[in-house]
């Protein structure tokens, strides 16, 4: 294996920096545009914006595409089925998240 | 670079129909997919499986691994003969997504986008974008860190043959990221064909587990275990915070499970969290005399009912 020298560099928090317009999405977890539509129309993804040129998607959205994606293509779970999944991720998370705050008992 | 068995990674017989595949990765994937499993392994069983699926379940690469892997066995050195792969066009679509950052050199050196040959010569398009995890210390949110990250870019040299580039990248961390936030970092995915551009890199953050610390979102926890005295009479402290020594005042009477937030002493951001110290009382043993004439002094001057909520 060679090596080539080490580069620095700066990334962006696209959570907080870079607002992702639909194309940069669905380049970003590599979904076809049809799906991501699709799942912003049955409410797993919420982007700020009337028309899918206006959609602006936060960081949060590109977990939830990824997630949405291995669901449908690898376990080919149907819509409804995604969105369901999705909530029940949620669900856990903030479960999760109630269980940190108390820590181990 | 050492063979891989995927059928050994997704639990079939060589001969399975790809429907047995299928049923296999599912069952599998479920059980260690990150966001599903609390398996610290998860991680990487779930990219195992991610990348043996990759192979197994499209019939023409599952054929062309098979013609290759017969004679080897998992873990044996491998190099892939030369011209492994003439007679198979890898034409499905998942092929698109060529090196994934993810996948391991071995799959790489197999269906990496060098291995499918002069697909798409003449062609332009941008590279695709990558993704992957970097495991950071809270203490690296709180200040800003640098790290450094190796991906792996399959090459082809002058004879066609294919070896493995590993590049690194010094990352700046900055200060005041969350867990489960992404770094882009602009053209540092896949190059792109032709005169495209590259893409970018994606990298989701996630905090190594802390000994002391728990976080959530942008607030951070943490346990202070009192002494029965200290709770019900108060006390002042110095306890520590991932930035270093605070003092805090727990008022008297203070039960366990009250929780004293130490305002914008979470993790720093333009709206920064909070670190909220979440009381234990620690019982301490009574072993000596002296030790159990103190229990015996608190039975007598206590009308305390530790029961009195219960029924019956």
């Amino acid at each position: 294996m060679s090596k080539t020298e080490i580069q620095s560099i700066h990334g962006l928090i696209v959570e907080e920096e870079i607002p992702l317009t639909l194309e940069e999405l669905c380049r970003a977890c590599c979904a076809p545009q049809e799906n991501v539509v699709a799942w912003v129309v049955e409410g797993v993804l919420e982007p700020l914006g009337e028309t899918p040129q206006d959609w602006r998607f936060t960081g949060a959205s590109l977990h939830r595409a990824r997630l949405a994606l291995w669901l449908t293509r690898d376990l080919e779970i149907n819509l409804p089925g995604v969105a369901l999944a999705l909530d029940l991720f949620d669900e856990i998370a903030a479960l999760q998240a109630h269980q940190q705050r108390l820590g181990p008992r | 670079m050492k063979f891989k068995d995927y059928y050994e990674v997704v639990g079939v017989p060589r001969d399975a129909t790809q429907d047995d595949i299928k049923r296999a990765y599912r069952k599998l994937a479920r059980k260690y997919h990150p966001d599903v499993s609390r398996d610290p392994e998860a991680d990487v069983r779930f990219k195992e499986l991610g990348e043996a699926y990759a192979v197994l379940k499209d019939p023409e690469k599952r054929a062309a691994y098979d013609q290759v892997g017969s004679q080897w066995k998992a873990g044996q050195d491998f190099q892939p003969p030369p011209g492994w792969d003439a007679g198979f066009e890898f034409s499905g679509r998942d092929f698109g997504s060529g090196a994934d950052p993810t996948h391991s050199d071995f799959f790489e050196a197999l269906f990496g986008r060098q291995a499918r040959g002069g697909q798409g010569r003449g062609m332009h398009a941008r590279g695709q974008d990558h993704h992957a995890k970097v495991l950071i210390d809270l203490e690296d949110a709180y200040r800003g860190a640098q790290r450094s990250i190796s991906l792996r870019m399959p090459v082809s040299d002058e004879h066609g043959r294919i070896a493995i580039q590993e590049r690194k990248l010094d990352v700046r961390i900055p200060k005041g990221i969350r867990a489960g936030q992404h770094l882009r970092l602009a053209g540092q995915g896949e190059p792109g064909l032709g005169k495209g551009p590259p893409g970018d890199l994606f990298l989701e953050i996630e905090f190594k587990p802390h000994a002391q610390f728990r976080i959530v979102g942008p607030d951070v926890y943490m346990d202070l275990p009192l002494a029965p005295w200290e709770a019900a009479l108060g006390c002042s402290l110095t306890v520590p915070t991932p930035e270093g020594t605070v003092q805090l005042t727990v008022p008297a009477g203070s039960a366990a499970g009250r929780q004293l937030r130490l305002k914008g002493k979470g993790i720093p951001g333009k709206i920064p969290g909070d670190l909220y110290a979440v009381l234990t009382i620690a019982l301490p043993p009574a072993v000596s005399e002296n030790e159990k004439d103190a229990y015996r002094a608190m039975a007598q001057a206590f009308d305390f009912n530790a029961r009195a909520l219960m029924k019956g």
